[in-house]
């Protein structure tokens, strides 16, 4: 066993988590380079080999694998950096992007533009062609007018094709008959099939999974080329992996033929690692804060969710990319959140950011709105004097004076009050964006623990905990680096879906199995292919399912691969049913259940999934004790340093954990345990 | 603590809790409704009101829906029901009683705390795919009086006690709507978002306190006052009167029904009053307002035209008068008058004059008009194919955005009382779920209405059912007068609706109708555009160049109407422009 690296680059921070032979760990944190984010990536590899005195060339030599999780393909379709793309769609039908879905948001807000469609109309042709419903062909493909398209592309310089034609996921032949046609026409202009890139129905949704991809495959393709090169320069010759939107990992030459599954690989590695740490018993609900949003997503008794309404930035107001991917919400809530009172005389935190530049008011770098951060230095969550270890020294008066000016004063509030308001508020956004991801489907945090990642967590991670009635508070060792410590642990994966209609009263099973025997050759193709040498594969099988008539399905895992009897759909139903009851809270055990998707997804372990420990490192000087303001007000508490406290030590809250990452509020009448894994464990008694 | 007044903090707190209450009731409804029109559209809303009635939580619903009406149906389920208890459920779709209309079945939920003291009421309300009409529609636009429209009416009727369903009522609706087991699916849906509305409630109440909520209700709608007191004060005094004509449909004059609206902002007393009682008496035919349409219709103009950030409800609503008269087509209608299409057609053409009296007061007020509906497009269907029915409300294809005054218009708001909180349907989607082929939904060119912000184009559709005759209902107003532009803004496309013959010939048909469709034949539906804010000539050229490069506007039309010259590559021809606009 040799080394192996997990790279996350964030929008502030660049983590690296690096797992030696004896499977122990060690963390490093650099600043995220956004002009040239691989220069983090190589920077991060340094920070670790000095900080093992090794030469570089040398440390990177000893790794055989490096996973890396990239805001890079987002970044790219935020600021407008994609290729230039087509969108050729069926003739009748050149606004599938324009319209959308429709929906709205704040529906007396005027203000906001209507978004601009992911591919401009201009760039948009119809194609005379027409596949229907059952697959039959109502009208041929024209390839001449194809022919004729491709054409004026060549003319109008597009650098990518996106190809989407109604009812191409039950019969593909036009899409496929385009696709030729463009090699033919443009040969080396990358392009993308809808029924490859998205087999799903709701046109508008594989549109833009298709136009997202065909957009990103130039870019990411420099990406990956440039990524693996320079890590070969610098002397790593492991396998490159990258992070995708469904929390597993691929090749990196690979996701660059497939760019649209990078989207949303930086947060998806926060619940593989909370997994990990907090075990498959029961239900983990995990935090990300960072400096400017709050991720949160859920595991499920093991089971990470997906969704495929997954949205660039606000709802309906940003893009939608139509793919799986795991079940992360975000919101506009952080450290750097800024505080404000309206004309009314109402508190609000956020969504605003004060960002890294100019930050909180008390990083002194020119930020004159108070922040969350601000706050928390006020009641002495945060020590000005250890922030980041000691790194960064904080200004407290600059933090009371904005407090003061903006908050306190308006609200008629002693600055304690004002602070701790701060905080409760910014507690209840979080609170707010974790019911959204659990209550509202089902998912009841009574009970649950909260796993608390991100170098601002540990402020109100406690207080979350409370107001959700959780059971205990999980914070990782690892917690400030969660999503690279996760990208350490996971598997190579890729998921496979057909289309095909069920009726549980009228089950043509020999159908069903055909689908799942097709599905089950691609799985065996990629354990053969990708997963060569895997220590372990297996595939999880998957119905969507619903009641007749319902619109949105839901994913009702299958006991067994193949329906052999019609015990095997009774099964199913049966599943199903109990499923909508857990959801929804009402279910219609008479209805019939209809199924109308079926996947497949193939997971090879290729690292294990054991979180390893963080190798000791000298802490320095124990800390003294501090005042700090709790709900009860202010005590004299202890301050631990994280790094050095023992397996099964416990502490008391009022009191202070503090590591070079992060720090952590115990708030009286909590009890706060190191378990063997090197997490704390904290005890919210309510 | 015992301050007098509850601070900001807990205030945006316990706001917060309310909110998301009302948000896990839509959840529920959207993800477990059977209808396309509840699931896929999200023709629906969920609210919660104190146990005076008033009106506190709305999450994202619909504004017509929610605005007024919920408290009077809260109210009628006190009083027809003195005795309230836990476990009770009541459905409600009275028009006479402060439901919007009759398609918008409602459950109400009294929340009573562990003493047996009514607390609030939650309220989930969804438009039905069908609500047992004498036709297969519901959007009735000629039933000349609530009999020959035929609906079941339950004016706040308990449907469950003690949890259980009162299955007389439960079976009447089954044999009286069409497609029952639909019916039933959404009922199931939408008494269970009411009864997540109430367990949340309750777990809330004994959470934080019932005296503690009590006290919050009454500091939020004190807020909620002050930020609607500060934000008319800031606004220029005057009165404005305008009108809006609705077509001729069956049961009106031949010339239509013109509505007028007067519209007086008081800045000094920090009133806004809306007048519209000068208006004809209600007609034989579907179009009356509800009560709750002809106060929600001109609130949700006034909401439109201001700071979006005043919160919605009973606090801030005491700065709105709305003056109504009895037996009006645009007041509280009497029983036996049908309110059939009550949300959409006149409560549109109250709406609209509203939005844009407000913007003659000033230049950065009120709205654009939003163009008429309902089209075949978002019409309802109906048939028998290989002997199964299917009845549905589809969204092929609307817009209708009306223009801002420092945005273009939302392109997808449906019609004013929408506000675009509905889904447009998948096509596949809906191919698959009924025997339909939709040929083509497309943006009209030139169907904008122009503006220094403009309207949303209107949206062509053409659809055919496959393989059995399909019946479109729709009551689609604007063939003949169309969304008009504020400040100098222009107007939006009309709509118009044609079948289309197996020889391509197209046959004009009418506005307000039933229309068979043969498998040979297809359904064409134009719809409205909204209207623009503002003069073209002022419009910023880069925008216009951008409307032409996108197929919106097209060349001659930058040219005759905006002024602007756009070169052959797309791009503003500036000495062009000069010259059109300094002529």
């Amino acid at each position: 066993m040799r080394l192996r690296f997990a790279v996350d680059t964030g929008g502030t921070f660049t983590d690296l988590v690096v797992a030696a032979p004896d499977g122990s760990r060690s963390m490093h944190k650099v600043a995220t380079t956004p002009a040239d984010p691989i220069g983090g990536v190589i920077g991060s590899l340094r920070a670790a080999a000095a900080a093992e005195g090794q030469p570089f060339a040398g440390y990177l030599a000893r790794g055989d694998m490096l996973v890396h999780g990239t805001t890079h393909a987002i970044n790219a379709i935020v600021t407008g950096n994609t290729a230039r793309t087509a969108f050729l769609t069926t003739q009748g039908h050149p606004d599938i992007l324009v319209f959308r879905e429709g929906g709205r948001m704040e529906p007396f807000n005027f203000t906001v533009e209507y978004p601009e469609p992911y591919v401009p109309k201009a760039l948009t042709f119809e194609v005379p062609g027409r596949i229907m419903v059952d697959g039959s062909e109502r009208t041929a493909l024209d390839e001449a007018a194809v022919v004729a398209i491709l054409h004026r592309l060549a003319e109008a310089k597009v650098e990518a094709v996106a190809v989407c034609l109604l009812w191409s996921i039950v019969n593909p032949a036009h899409e496929l008959a385009v696709g030729a046609l463009i090699e033919q026409h443009l040969p080396g202009v990358p392009y993308t099939l809808s029924h490859r890139v998205n087999p799903s129905i709701r046109e508008f949704r594989r549109a833009a999974s298709t136009c997202m991809d065909a957009s990103l495959k130039p870019i990411m393709g420099a990406y990956m080329r440039n990524l693996e090169g320079r890590l070969r320069a610098e002397g790593f010759a492991g396998r490159v992996l990258v992070v995708t939107s469904q929390g597993g990992v691929m090749d990196a030459s690979h996701a660059a033929e497939m760019p649209v599954h990078l989207i949303n690989s930086g947060p998806s590695m926060a619940p593989v690692a909370a997994r990990a740490y907090g075990g498959t018993e029961e239900t983990l609900i995990v935090g990300d804060t960072g400096g400017t949003t709050f991720d949160v997503s859920v595991v499920r008794r093991g089971r990470i969710p997906r969704t495929r309404e997954t949205w660039l930035g606000q709802r309906f107001r940003s893009h939608m990319t139509g793919m799986p991917s795991v079940d992360v919400r975000s919101i506009g809530a952080g450290g750097g959140s800024i505080a404000w009172v309206d004309a009314g005389g109402l508190l609000h935190v956020g969504p605003r950011s004060a960002g890294a530049v100019p930050g909180p008011a008390c990083y002194g770098r020119g930020g004159t709105m108070p922040t969350v951060t601000d706050a928390a230095l006020l009641l002495g969550f945060i020590d000005a004097e250890f922030f980041l270890g000691g790194r960064m020294h904080l200004d407290r008066d600059a933090a009371a004076g904005a407090i003061e000016r903006e908050v306190a004063s308006k609200l008629g509030c002693s600055l304690d009050d004002a602070a701790t308001a701060i905080l409760d508020l910014a507690t209840e956004h979080m609170v707010q964006a974790i019911f959204d991801i659990t209550v509202n489907q089902g998912i009841d945090p009574t009970g649950a623990s909260f796993v608390a990642g991100g170098g601002a967590a540990g402020l109100n991670c406690v207080a979350i905990a409370r107001r959700l009635g959780c059971r205990q508070v999980i914070v990782p060792e690892t917690g400030a680096g969660l999503a690279a410590a996760g990208a350490l642990l996971s598997e190579l994966s890729a998921h496979f879906q057909a289309m095909r209609y069920a009726l549980s009263t009228a089950f043509d099973r020999d159908a069903i199995n055909g689908v799942l025997d097709r599905l089950d050759a691609q799985c065996r193709d990629f354990a053969a292919g990708p997963g060569a040498g895997a220590q372990h594969s297996s595939v999880d099988w998957v119905a969507e399912a619903r009641y007749p008539d319902q619109a949105w399905e839901i994913e009702v895992p299958l006991r067994t691969p193949r329906f052999a009897a019609e015990a095997d759909v009774a099964a199913l139903t049966a599943d199903f049913h109990a499923a909508h009851q857990d959801v929804f809270a009402v279910s219609d055990p008479h209805s019939a259940v209809e199924a109308v998707g079926w996947s497949a997804e193939i997971r090879c372990r290729v690292a294990s999934a054991e979180p390893g420990r963080l190798a000791a490192v000298d802490a320095g000087a124990a800390l003294k004790p501090r005042r700090v303001r709790f709900a009860d007000g202010w005590h004299e508490a202890a301050v631990h340093r994280f790094e050095t406290l023992a397996d099964g030590a416990v502490i008391f809250g009022p009191a202070m954990v503090e590591s070079g990452f992060t720090s952590i509020v115990l708030d009286p009448g909590t009890r706060a345990v190191r378990d063997n894994m090197g997490s704390l464990l904290i005890e919210v008694s309510l | 603590m015992t301050a007098p007044r509850m601070d900001g903090i807990r205030l945006a707190v316990l706001t917060a809790r309310f909110e998301g209450i009302a948000r896990k009731m839509a959840n529920t409804l959207q993800r477990t409704g059977r209808s396309g029109i509840l699931t896929i559209a999200r023709d629906f809303s969920c609210v919660i009101l104190t146990a005076k009635h008033d009106l506190l939580a709305t999450a994202e619903s619909l504004p017509i829906h929610v605005l007024r009406g919920p408290d009077i149906m809260a109210r009628t389920m006190a009083e027809n029901h003195p005795v309230l208890r836990r476990g009770d459920a009541f459905l409600h779709n009275s028009p006479y009683h402060g439901c919007t209309h009759p398609a918008d079945h409602s459950i109400l939920i009294p929340v009573i705390d562990d003493s047996g003291v009514h607390r609030f009421t939650v309220l989930a309300k969804g438009h039905q795919a069908d609500a047992g009409n004498s036709l297969p529609t519901t959007y009735m636009g000629a039933a000349k009086d609530v009999y020959a429209e035929g609906a079941l009416i339950f004016p706040a009727v308990r449907i469950q006690e003690n949890y259980q369903h009162v299955m007389d009522i439960v079976r009447m609706c089954q044999l009286r709507i069409r497609v029952p087991e639909q019916w039933w699916g959404d009922y199931l849906a939408i008494l269970g978002a009411a009864r997540i509305g109430e367990r949340e409630m309750l777990a809330f109440g004994r959470e934080v306190g019932w005296d503690v909520l009590e006290a919050y209700t009454g500091e939020w709608f004190d807020y909620s006052e002050r930020r609607m007191i500060d934000t008319i004060r800031a606004m220029p005094a005057g009165r404005v009167t305008a009108s809006a004509t609705h077509d001729p449909f069956p049961g009106t004059p031949p010339e239509g029904v013109t509505i007028n609206v007067a519209v007086d902002v008081k800045p000094d007393v920090a009133i806004i009053e809306v007048d519209l009682r000068d208006n004809p008496d209600a007609m034989p035919n579907g179009l009356n307002l509800s009560e709750a349409c002809a106060l929600s219709a001109p609130m949700t103009a006034i909401f439109n035209s201001i700071d979006h950030t005043v919160p919605k409800n009973a606090g801030s609503f005491r700065r709105i008068t709305i003056h109504l008269r009895d037996g009006c087509i645009a007041g509280r209608p009497i029983h036996p008058a049908s309110c059939s299409v009550a949300t959409t057609n006149i409560a549109d053409r109250v709406a609209n004059p509203v939005q844009r009296a407000m913007a003659e007061l000033g230049d950065g007020y009120g709205m654009a008009e939003t163009g008429a509906v309902i089209p075949p497009s978002t019409g309802v269907i109906s048939g028998t194919h290989n002997g199964v029915a299917f009845v549905n409300e589809v969204y092929i294809g609307y817009s209708g955005g009306a223009a801002a005054p420092t945005t273009d218009a939302w392109l997808t708001i449906m019609h004013v009382g929408n506000a675009g909180m509905c889904y447009e349907d998948s096509i596949e989607v809906d191919e698959l779920r009924h025997p339909l082929l939709v040929h083509s939904r497309r943006l009209v060119q030139d169907s904008e209405g122009a503006g220094r912000t403009r309207g949303a184009p209107g949206v062509f559709a053409e659809f055919s059912p496959v393989g059995c005759e399909m019946t479109v209902a729709y009551v689609s107003d604007g063939n003949l007068n169309g969304a008009k532009g504020a400040r100098g803004g222009g107007e939006g496309g009309k709509s118009s609706q044609f079948r289309r013959h197996a020889d391509g010939e197209l046959e004009p048909v009418p506005g307000c109708a039933e229309v068979v469709i043969g498998p040979d034949q297809a359904m064409v539906s134009v719809s409205c555009g909204g209207g623009g804010y503002g003069r073209p000539e002022a419009r910023d050229p880069a925008r216009v160049a951008h409307d032409v490069r996108e197929g919106w506007v097209s060349r001659e039309r930058a040219r005759e109407v905006y002024r602007v010259a756009v070169g052959a590559d797309g791009a503003v021809d500036v000495a062009g422009t000069a010259g059109l606009r300094g002529a």
